[in-house]
């Protein structure tokens, strides 16, 4: 069903807009065929109401054909073929009935010739506008679309950023700490508050500078520190240039997490994350690197977090930037792939 | 008779935070600390505990794995940050649990359970159908642990060929080994993905891609021939059964 059939107003104001295009075609019509104006209305109105009906059918074809991934061949050869079964079809309701109508209101006989090739050609005409005019509505709808879904991920990422594990078991460590070391758990409190402050904050913004995106994650970095201790080894090497590129917010963080999550945590003696960012040919490239246990139930849950990044990327970048997995043996590494850019996206 | 306990957690800090409160418990005496699942099983069979302390995420068996491999009956007190699944399971596991961060007088609480625990224990639990009940809807294990004398075999689900009812026991086929362990069927087949694991018979759960084909036997009963050679029967409603998950 066309979507303008599902609301009465923009019916009505679909075949409001066909009023013009009928006159234009009465004008064109008298002067071929030499009528009167009645006449021409005997014949024009009829006709471009047919017109106006058949026009709509481009919807099915055009939904059928999406302008992205088919060949130019198949668009051109589809909608001729549909484009002129319509300007055959339209125009032969003239001969039918129409034109003996016409005849006696004009009072003398008309000759068809000139009336069909008239009609047939504005009706060709007119299709393929219609057509042009379905495609620039396809795509309005699908860039509508993606953009709620990249608000929705948006939305999700920031649901999910902080998590509960991570939180609780971090206040737990603030706990122990309290008898322990107080000035250590003061500590652990300020980089817990400054992480959850600077996740929300970051999180409502279209894009960041990449630096900042770092210093997040670093903060994470530094509360992980203190629950894993000993076990949790980083190693950093950024190129300091690519901490003006401009990015979605809350992409690194994630990444790092699951290191965490997936690699250290299931390692009784921990490991190292090596973490990396450097330009090349006007893109960055950032990767991350952890160990794993090989015998641990592959990467629970970890597929909700990297199809997130990959959802905002896909939304921000289209097929520009990239986001690599290699599992190799024993050691698991996600890289990130982003055009260099310093405009903020509004 | 003092209580004697062990504490299985990987992060140092919520250990000594756990060690710290046991310290002020004249009647419980702290034996041992582990810090990952295979630690853990190990000291609960050496030490032979009536008390443990269990953090569910740890490396190499996370705690329900840890408890399905115990022999021995001890008072269980589950330590976790937070599991929205698993708060049922620890209800029937454990004595108790405790949520992280949590204060002196929570802990006093759980002690008090174990205390009354320690005294009259009440049967044994099915840790293996805990396990199930722990995983959030639609999840299903990706491995079986099994214990065999002092080692443990780590069993990821992708490598069973099937699985037969011996008495008590499964014995789980997997590239011409067997593995035997304490559970029932119901609980084996409610735990994994049906879309690959099918019941074909009243005691044997087949792995579909280890299917080749399937002859006739009798008038109502036919056998699946596995790709290691095996020949498993299939019954009526096993054959019904079959032929759905793989139409889908």
């Amino acid at each position: 069903m066309h979507p303008l059939f599902q609301n009465r107003n923009s019916l009505f104001a679909y075949f409001f807009a066909w009023v013009p295009l009928g006159a234009m075609l009465g004008v064109v019509v008298s002067a071929a065929a030499h009528l009167n104006w009645r006449a021409t209305a005997a014949i024009v109105a009829p006709v471009t109401l047919l017109m106006a009906f058949v026009c709509l059918s481009p919807w099915y074809v055009c939904r059928a054909l999406p302008l992205k991934g088919t060949p130019t061949w198949k668009l051109l050869s589809h909608h001729w073929v549909a484009a002129t079964l319509a300007s055959a079809f339209v125009p032969s309701i003239v001969p039918l009935f129409l034109l003996t109508f016409a005849s006696r209101i004009q009072g003398s006989p008309i000759s068809l010739e000139p009336t069909m090739r008239v009609l047939a050609s504005m009706c060709f005409l007119f299709y393929l506008l219609s057509i042009a005019l379905h495609y620039v509505l396809q795509t309005l709808e699908s860039t509508r679309q993606a953009e709620v879904l990249s608000r929705e991920a948006e939305l999700k990422a920031l649901k999910a950023q902080v998590n509960p594990h991570f939180l609780f078991n971090s206040l737990n460590s603030i706990s122990a700490l309290t008898t322990i070391d107080p000035a250590k758990a003061r500590e652990m409190c300020i980089r817990l508050s400054d992480f959850l402050r600077n996740s929300l904050r970051l999180g409502e913004r279209m894009s960041i500078p990449f630096g900042e995106e770092l210093a997040l994650a670093s903060t994470y970095l530094d509360v992980e520190q203190v629950r894993f201790g000993k076990r949790l080894r980083v190693t950093q090497s950024f190129d300091p240039a690519c901490d003006a590129c401009e990015v979605p917010p809350l992409l690194v963080q994630p990444l790092v997490e699951n290191a965490i999550k997936h690699g250290i945590a299931s390692l009784a003696e921990g490991g190292e994350i090596y973490l990396t960012a450097q330009l090349s040919d006007g893109r960055m490239l950032f990767s991350v690197e952890n160990p794993f246990d090989p015998d641990a139930p592959a990467q629970r849950k970890s597929g909700f977090g990297l199809l997130n990044v990959r959802n905002r990327l896909r939304a921000r970048y289209g097929t520009a930037a990239r986001l690599d997995i290699d599992p190799g043996p024993g050691k698991y590494r996600v890289s990130l792939t982003v055009p260099f850019t310093k405009e903020p996206v509004k | 008779m003092s209580i004697r306990a062990i504490i299985a957690d990987d992060e140092e800090l919520a250990r000594h935070l756990l060690r710290e409160y046991l310290a002020q418990q004249p009647d419980i005496e702290l034996v041992g600390e582990c810090e990952n699942g295979f630690a853990t099983v190990k000291a609960v069979a050496d030490l032979k505990p009536d008390l443990l302390f269990l953090d569910v995420q740890m490396p190499k068996l996370d705690g329900f794995e840890v408890l399905e491999l115990l022999d021995h009956n001890l008072a269980v007190v589950f330590v976790t940050a937070y599991d929205q699944y698993a708060t049922k399971a620890f209800d029937a596991a454990a004595v108790d649990y405790l949520l992280k961060p949590f204060d002196l007088a929570r802990f006093r609480t759980a002690l008090d359970r174990v205390r009354q625990r320690v005294t009259s224990p009440p049967a044994t639990v099915a840790a293996a159908e805990l396990r199930n009940a722990a995983l959030p809807p639609g999840r299903f294990a990706e491995r079986i642990v099994i214990k065999d004398g002092a080692r443990v075999h780590i069993l990821p689900v992708g490598q069973i060929d099937y699985v037969e009812a011996q008495d008590d026991y499964l014995a789980f086929h997997s590239a011409g080994k067997t593995f035997l362990k304490q559970q029932t069927i119901s609980s084996l087949e409610e735990s994994l993905d049906p879309k690959q694991f099918v019941r074909v018979h009243r005691s044997f759960i087949v792995n579909l891609e280890r299917i080749t084909k399937i002859e006739a036997y009798t008038k109502d009963a036919r056998l699946a021939i596995l790709s290691g050679g095996a020949k498993i029967p299939v019954s009526r409603g096993g054959y019904l059964k079959l032929k759905e998950v793989m139409s889908v």
